[in-house]
């Protein structure tokens, strides 16, 4: 009973770490080459969409509110590059081409999506790996 | 000063859009197919020797898959209008 707080609180904390920065709660679980993966993938596919797109029309709470919210799903990268939009936003020149935009929403968009998927991963192999260990307190315990 | 410099020109590649011709965004869907099959058989995979496989297979899959729908759409248009 006394074990049991880590094991409950392993889940949230994977999903924080892996909203946070893609992969590190893949690191806290002691995956790490799965974690290296996904924080290589995820971190280009977000700010290669941001090179493209550029960073004012891509990240655009007021103009793209439902893409704002599936970039947020990157965490870290989504809070980098919204300050850099909030940084530059006054800027007189011109955000640049619209086609090029619409690209770079949607790598930054899917880049959010595909850390959803990563963060709901490491909360399911979080509680897989506290699974067998509660399942074998209860057997020990008379 | 080289810092300022250096920190500057990447803060100019991330600011300012690329303009892109059709057949250049045409491309980049390549790319963008592949972190999502990567990161899902990342996720699926027991081992991450399996993961370079199966993530080709499924890239191809996509990537012809949504050509073919593509296609599909185009000639449907064609027919249509």
């Amino acid at each position: 009973m006394m074990q049991e707080a880590p094991h409950s609180i392993r889940a949230p904390i994977a999903a924080f770490l892996s909203w946070i920065l893609p992969g590190l709660g893949h690191f806290y679980l002691g995956q790490g080459a799965r974690g290296l993966v996904f924080l290589v993938t995820v971190t280009a596919t977000f700010w290669t969409g941001v090179a493209v797109g550029g960073v004012r029309s891509t990240v655009d709470p007021q103009q793209r509110r439902l893409w704002f919210v599936a970039q947020m799903c990157s965490g870290g990268n989504a809070l980098g590059a919204f300050a850099l939009h909030r940084s530059v936003a006054d800027s007189s020149e011109s955000p640049g081409s619209n086609l090029s935009s619409e690209v770079g929403v949607h790598y930054t968009g899917v880049a959010g999506l595909l850390n959803l998927l990563v963060i709901l991963d490491a909360i399911g192999r979080a509680e897989n790996l506290s699974a067998p260990t509660i399942r074998r307190e209860l057997s020990e315990s008379p | 000063m080289g810092m300022m410099a250096m920190m500057s020109t990447l803060g100019a590649i991330f600011i300012q859009a690329i303009e892109l011709t059709a057949f250049q965004r045409f491309l980049l869907m390549w790319p963008l197919c592949l972190a999502i099959a990567v990161v899902y058989k990342s996720t699926r995979c027991v081992s991450m020797k399996q993961v370079p496989s199966a993530t080709l297979i499924l890239w191809v899959t996509m990537v012809f898959g949504l050509y073919a729908v593509g296609v599909g759409l185009w000639a449907l248009c064609r027919l249509l209008v």
